[in-house]
């Protein structure tokens, strides 16, 4: 007789063998919807070391011209942030740049940048809406520059250090002019009313000069300030003599000679006896001081020196009375170049970054 | 006679056991367990700090400096200067808040031996303290070409590598 005990009917072997295939199944799904909270906190540590390092090392793009130069309706051509002067200059800084990217703006967006759209697209990408804050220190001039919210107790973070290259300039005053002969005649006092000054920059001279971009003066690329003060003191005259800047050329120098480019634009006019503001028209009155300011974004160099890599800027000077004032057709042009008498070097300045991502 | 109470029926036993094996498995499965490999990330955020600091302190201020201040701190194997400047970068922050970072740096060079094999030097420049049993330091390095007569060698510009090892409390 067959015994009955310890039998399984094919119907249980059925039902317990689906039964054991669904539970597995699900069994093994659970980890996953655990896995999707936890990478988060994961992902926002990357996520602020990725935009850490697009900050501090890529120079962004366009790069020439320079995002940084982008206003109005342009802004919606720039393809990605980044502070670097170059991408083989990591960690240095572009002090334009870092002043364009803090600009943030939530009443003209055709200027400022507006948080968090126009950053997310352009420095943390992904397609998660991240919240975010970056801040930068410049410990020199004690700045506090910051674009973002207020950071929760939990978000992602990196810390980067890095220098921020500032702008060479060239301050020349009567101690100078007098050393350089920079008069009509040397010491003869021959009275005329118009005087020509002239500053020459050439790329090809700095960039074979000094070879490390940290202290390479690029036209095209860093701030050029020339001074000419003091410019009263070069009157030698005893009587009161008005001075006017009647006008500023722009030539280059070829290997056939000088070649005149054509007159400096408005845009680009320098700025007199300390106005905040550039002069708008020639002939202007000058009293003691004549600045002039070349930043990068306005391309003033990098326009030219694409075809001519020696430019001469020739700054016309016309008295009302005949008399001495500052001329360099006989003592030859003032040269931008790396001499520290004649230049103070670009200076870099420690600075601190910040990013935190939640 | 064979009882039947407490019987477990052969199929039913072991699935029944083959549940009670995946929920054990499964519970055990989902529990974190804190491993060294977890603090990648905050290795890889000092490292680059340290990284960073490194390089700031081998870049000097302006062309006109002949040497930049991890140039001058190696020829010189002046430690204090080191600490205070290495502590200076890596504790700043955008805001007032210090960083608890501490360090130990050496550098190392390669020695010419007349007649002998040339030998690997290492010499220690600075510290904020020792570090401890359990402290879980990072490695940073900057290598840095200065000018310094070693042992009876000339003197001529050789690159020696700076180590610094650092660590939070």
């Amino acid at each position: 007789m067959t015994a009955e005990s310890a039998n399984m009917s094919i119907d249980f072997l059925i039902g317990f063998t689906i039964f054991m295939m669904a539970f597995i199944w699900v069994s093994a799904m659970i980890p996953g919807i655990l896995v999707g909270l936890q990478s988060n906190t994961i992902d926002y540590d990357a996520v602020a070391y990725r935009t850490g390092v697009i900050l501090m090392e890529d120079p962004g793009w366009p790069r020439s011209p320079g995002w940084e130069s982008f206003e109005d309706e342009r802004k919606a051509d720039i393809v990605r942030f980044g502070l670097a002067v170059s991408s083989d200059t990591p960690n240095l800084l572009s002090g334009d740049k870092v002043e364009r990217f803090f600009n943030v703006s939530t009443t003209n967006p055709d200027i400022g940048f507006v948080y968090p759209e126009e950053y997310q697209s352009r420095v943390i990408f992904g397609d998660r809406p991240y919240h975010f804050n970056i801040s930068l220190r410049d410990v020199e001039k004690e700045r506090f520059l910051a674009v973002g919210e207020a950071i929760p107790n939990s978000h992602g973070y990196i810390r980067r250090l890095g220098k921020i290259k500032g702008a060479s300039n060239a301050s020349l005053g009567s101690t100078y002019y007098t050393a350089h002969k920079y008069y009509n005649n040397g010491f003869d006092y021959d009275n005329v009313t118009t005087h020509e000054f002239a500053f020459e920059v050439n790329r090809n001279l700095l960039s074979t000069e000094i070879k490390d971009p940290n202290y390479q003066i690029d036209p095209t690329r860093d701030m050029l300030i020339m001074n000419l003060t003091q410019l009263r003191s070069t009157l030698k005259s005893e009587k009161a003599v008005g001075a006017n800047i009647s006008a500023i050329t722009v030539y280059a120098k070829t290997s056939v000679g000088t070649a005149r480019l054509g007159d400096m634009l408005q845009t680009d006019y320098p700025y007199v006896d300390g106005n905040a503001s550039r002069i708008d028209n020639l002939p202007f009155p000058v009293s003691d001081n004549v600045s002039f300011v070349f930043r990068p974004k306005e391309q003033f160099f990098a326009n030219y020196m694409s075809g001519f890599p020696e430019l001469l800027v020739n700054v016309t000077f016309t008295l009302d009375t005949p008399a001495p004032y500052l001329n360099t057709s006989k003592s030859g042009p003032f040269v931008y170049n790396y001499h520290p008498d004649n230049v103070t070097q670009p200076h870099l300045r420690d600075a601190v970054m910040e990013v935190a991502v939640w | 006679m064979v009882k039947e109470s407490g019987q477990l029926y052969t199929i039913e036993g072991v699935a029944a056991a083959l549940i009670l094996l995946m929920t054990a498995y499964f519970v055990f499965n989902t529990t974190s367990v804190y491993t060294s490999g977890d603090t990648h990330i905050s290795d890889m955020q000092m490292e680059v700090l340290g990284s960073d600091a490194l390089k700031m302190m081998n870049t000097a201020a302006n062309s006109t400096d002949m040497k930049s201040p991890l140039q001058y701190i190696v020829e010189r194997e002046d430690g204090e200067t080191f600490r205070n400047l290495f502590l200076n970068y890596t504790n700043n922050r955008t805001d007032s808040r210090s960083d608890p970072i501490h360090f130990t740096a050496n550098y190392t060079y390669r020695m010419e031996l007349a007649g002998k094999e040339n030998q690997t030097v290492m010499r220690p420049l600075s510290y904020s303290r020792n570090l401890s049993v359990g402290e879980h330091p990072v490695r940073v390095t900057q290598w840095v070409v200065i000018e310094k007569q070693i042992g009876s060698n000339a003197v001529h510009n050789r690159a020696v590598l700076v180590e610094v090892l650092m660590w939070r409390d």
